[in-house]
C-alpha cells in the first residue's frame, strides 16, 4: 500500500529526518507511530501525503512513486489526513462542510460518516462554535469521506484527555477494520497506540529504530532505552 | 440523494421547507424584474439629464464595487487593479474603433478577448499569493498599465496624457452607439447591465463555485487535503470579476465618447474599495447601490469644493456607524424586525 524508500527531509540545516524507511502493508489495522518530541513523526506524515518535500528518498503508494504528486491529487487517489491542529472549516455548519468535500469526492455514502463519528446531533451548527473535541472529530470525519484507502493522522488525541482519545481509537480502529483501509496514526498517547494500533513503528531524532507488533515494541530494548523506558 | 438536491440544499436554511424556499425565490425573481424594469424607465421621466448623468457614473462605479466587493467577501482577496482593467477596457475598445476602424461589435469583442486574456495571465500569477500580497500585486500591475499608456512610443494610440476622443457611429448589439450620448438612454442601459451583473454574482455566490470560494478563504489547506483544485476556482473569481470590470469600462467610453489616462488612475480603484464599503460588501446589490452613494456624495462633496475632506470623514462615518455598509444595516433592521430570515 505505502512504502517509503530512504526518505530525508531537512528544514534548512536541521534535518528532521534521514534515510527513514517504512512500508505499510497491512490493511484493517492502525500503524502507529510513536516516538520523542522531534523525532520527526509529523514530518514523517507531511512528507507521505505531499505537504513538504523530501529532501531525498520516495514515497511509494500502491506500487506508484508519488513523491512529487500534489495534495489535491493524492487525496483524490484516497490518502487522506487528518491534522493535529484542527483544520476544519470554522464559518461553515458540520453538515455544509462534510456535504462540500463529499459532493466533490463523490461519495455517496456520507451519513455513514455521520454515523461513525458521531456527528448526528452537530451537523446544524457553525463548526468553530462546537466543542473541541467534537470539532476533532470533524477533522476526522473530512479525512473518511471519499472512502480513502489510506489515512494518515496525526495526533488525533491532541487536546483531549485520556479517556476520550482513547474512544477516539477505537472509533477508529473499528472503522478502519470494517472498511479494510490502511491507516497511519502519529500519536503521543503511547498508551492508546499500544492499546489500538496493530503494528507499531518507532521514530527517534529523525531516524527509524523499530517497527514490530505492539508486544515486540514494548519488549524491544532499544526502544526501552530511547523512549519508553520510564512510560513502559 | 441527487447531486441536484445536494447542491441546492448547501445553500438554502437547512430547516427551511422546500416550499418555502421555492416562494422566497419566485418572489425574488419577481421583485428583481420589476426592479430592473422600473429601475430602468421610471427614473428617466423623473430626473433631469444632470441627474441621470451622475447617476449614471455611479451604476458604473458600483459596477466596479461589485466586482472588488465580490472578490472579496467570497475569495477574501482585495483587489487594488479594478482601474486597469476598466480602462484598460475602455482604451482597447476605443483604439480598436479609431486607430483600426473596427465596427463597435468587433471592437468591442477584440477588447473582450485581450482583457480576458490578460485577466487570465495576471490571475494565473497573483491568485495563489496571501491576501496582503494579492492587493499589492494588484496595486502594481494597475500601476504599471496607467503608466503605460502615458509612454511616448504609444501614443500615437493611446493619446498621451490628452486621452483618445471616439467618433461613436454604427451599432453593438442592434443599439445605435450614437444615442448612446443621450443620457436618458444611457441611463437605462447602465441599469439593465449593473443589475444582470448583480444578479448573476449573487446567483454565483450561491452557486457551487462560491461555495468553493468561500471554503477556500476560510481554510485553503484542507481544501487541497480534501482532494479540491484551490487555484482553479480562484482564477475564474479572479477572471469574472474583472469581465465586469471591463464591462464597466465599455460601459464608460460608449457614454462618454472617450477615454482618458484618469480612468486607469488608483483613485478609480480605490473610489470602488469605498463605495463597496459604503453599500455592503455582502450582496450584489450593496455595492452597485454604494456606487450611487459615492457618485450623488462627491457632486454635493464637490459643489462645496470639500470634496477630498468630506469624503473622508465619510469613509471613517460609515465605516464605524454601518460596518457593514447601508444594505448590511438595513438587512439587521429587518432582521430585527423580524421581518427577516437568518441566513448563514
Amino acid at each position: 500500500m505505502l512504502k517509503i524508500e530512504k526518505l530525508s527531509v531537512s528544514y534548512g540545516s536541521v534535518r528532521a529526518l534521514t534515510d527513514v524507511d517504512l512500508e505499510v502493508r497491512g490493511v484493517g489495522i492502525l500503524h502507529g507511530v510513536i516516538g520523542p518530541n522531534g523525532a520527526g513523526k509529523s514530518t514523517l506524515l507531511d512528507a507521505i501525503c505531499g505537504r513538504r518535500r523530501p529532501t531525498a528518498g520516495s514515497v511509494r503508494y500502491c506500487g506508484e512513486d508519488i513523491t512529487r504528486r500534489s495534495v489535491s491529487w493524492r487525496r483524490r487517489q484516497g490518502m487522506a489526513r487528518s491534522f493535529q491542529r484542527t483544520s476544519i472549516f470554522q464559518d461553515l455548519t458540520v453538515h455544509e462542510q462534510l456535504r462540500l468535500v463529499a459532493q466533490h469526492l463523490r461519495d455517496d455514502r456520507l451519513d455513514e460518516v455521520i454515523e461513525v463519528m458521531d456527528l448526528g446531533g452537530y451537523l446544524d451548527q457553525k463548526a468553530g462554535r462546537i466543542a473541541y473535541g467534537v470539532q476533532r472529530r470533524v477533522d476526522v470525519a473530512l479525512a473518511l469521506i471519499g472512502r480513502p484507502r489510506l489515512l494518515l493522522m496525526d495526533e488525533p488525541g491532541a487536546g483531549l484527555s485520556a479517556t476520550e482519545t482513547l474512544r477516539l481509537f477505537e472509533h477508529v480502529r473499528d472503522l478502519v477494520r470494517e472498511r479494510a483501509i490502511a491507516a497511519v496514526v502519529v500519536e503521543h498517547d503511547v498508551d492508546a497506540v499500544f492499546a489500538c494500533c496493530g503494528m507499531v513503528t518507532v521514530l527517534d531524532l529523525g531516524r527509524h529504530l523499530a517497527t514490530g507488533a505492539p508486544e515486540a515494541i514494548r519488549a524491544d530494548h532499544r526502544v526501552i532505552a530511547a523512549y519508553l523506558g520510564t512510560a513502559a | 440523494m441527487s447531486n441536484d438536491a445536494m447542491t441546492g440544499d448547501l445553500h438554502g436554511t437547512a430547516t427551511g421547507a422546500l416550499g418555502g424556499r421555492f416562494s422566497r425565490v419566485s418572489l425574488a425573481i419577481v421583485a428583481s424584474a420589476i426592479g430592473l424594469g422600473a429601475g430602468a424607465i421610471v427614473p428617466t421621466y423623473v430626473a433631469g439629464d444632470f441627474v441621470l448623468r451622475l447617476g449614471s457614473e455611479g451604476l458604473l462605479l458600483g459596477m466596479l464595487a461589485l466586482s472588488v466587493a465580490f472578490l472579496m467577501n467570497q475569495a477574501g482577496l482585495v483587489a487594488l487593479g479594478a482601474a486597469s482593467m476598466y480602462g484598460g477596457a475602455g482604451y482597447l475598445f476605443a483604439i480598436g474603433m479609431s486607430e483600426w476602424d473596427l465596427t463597435p461589435t468587433v471592437a468591442l469583442f477584440a477588447a473582450f478577448l485581450i482583457i480576458i486574456a490578460y485577466a487570465t495571465i495576471l490571475g494565473a500569477l497573483i491568485v495563489r499569493t496571501n491576501p496582503l500580497a494579492f492587493m499589492m500585486l494588484t496595486l502594481a500591475a494597475g500601476e504599471m498599465i496607467s503608466h503605460a499608456v502615458l509612454l511616448e512610443g504609444l501614443r500615437d494610440y493611446t493619446g498621451g496624457a490628452d486621452g483618445l476622443v471616439v467618433r461613436l457611429k454604427g451599432s453593438i448589439l442592434g443599439i445605435d452607439v450614437a444615442d448612446l450620448a443621450d443620457p436618458a438612454r444611457f441611463w437605462s442601459l447602465a441599469w439593465i447591465v449593473a443589475v444582470l451583473a448583480g444578479l448573476a454574482f449573487w446567483g454565483i455566490a450561491r452557486s457551487r463555485l462560491g461555495a468553493i470560494l468561500r471554503a477556500v478563504r476560510a481554510n485553503e489547506e484542507r481544501m487541497r487535503f480534501s482532494g479540491f483544485n484551490t487555484f482553479v476556482p480562484r482564477l475564474i473569481g479572479y477572471v469574472l470579476v474583472n469581465v465586469v470590470a471591463a464591462i464597466a469600462g465599455f460601459l464608460h467610453v460608449l457614454n462618454a465618447g472617450f477615454v482618458s489616462p484618469e480612468s486607469l488612475g488608483l483613485p478609480v480603484s480605490t473610489n470602488a474599495l469605498v463605495a463597496a464599503l459604503m453599500g455592503g460588501v455582502a450582496g450584489s446589490f450593496g455595492p452597485i447601490l454604494g456606487g450611487l452613494i459615492f457618485a450623488f456624495a462627491q457632486d454635493e462633496f464637490g459643489a462645496r469644493g470639500l470634496t477630498q475632506l468630506l469624503t473622508g470623514v465619510a469613509i471613517v462615518v460609515f465605516i464605524v456607524v454601518l460596518p457593514r455598509g447601508v444594505v448590511g444595516a438595513l438587512s439587521s433592521a429587518l432582521r430585527l424586525l423580524g421581518l427577516r430570515q437568518e441566513t448563514s
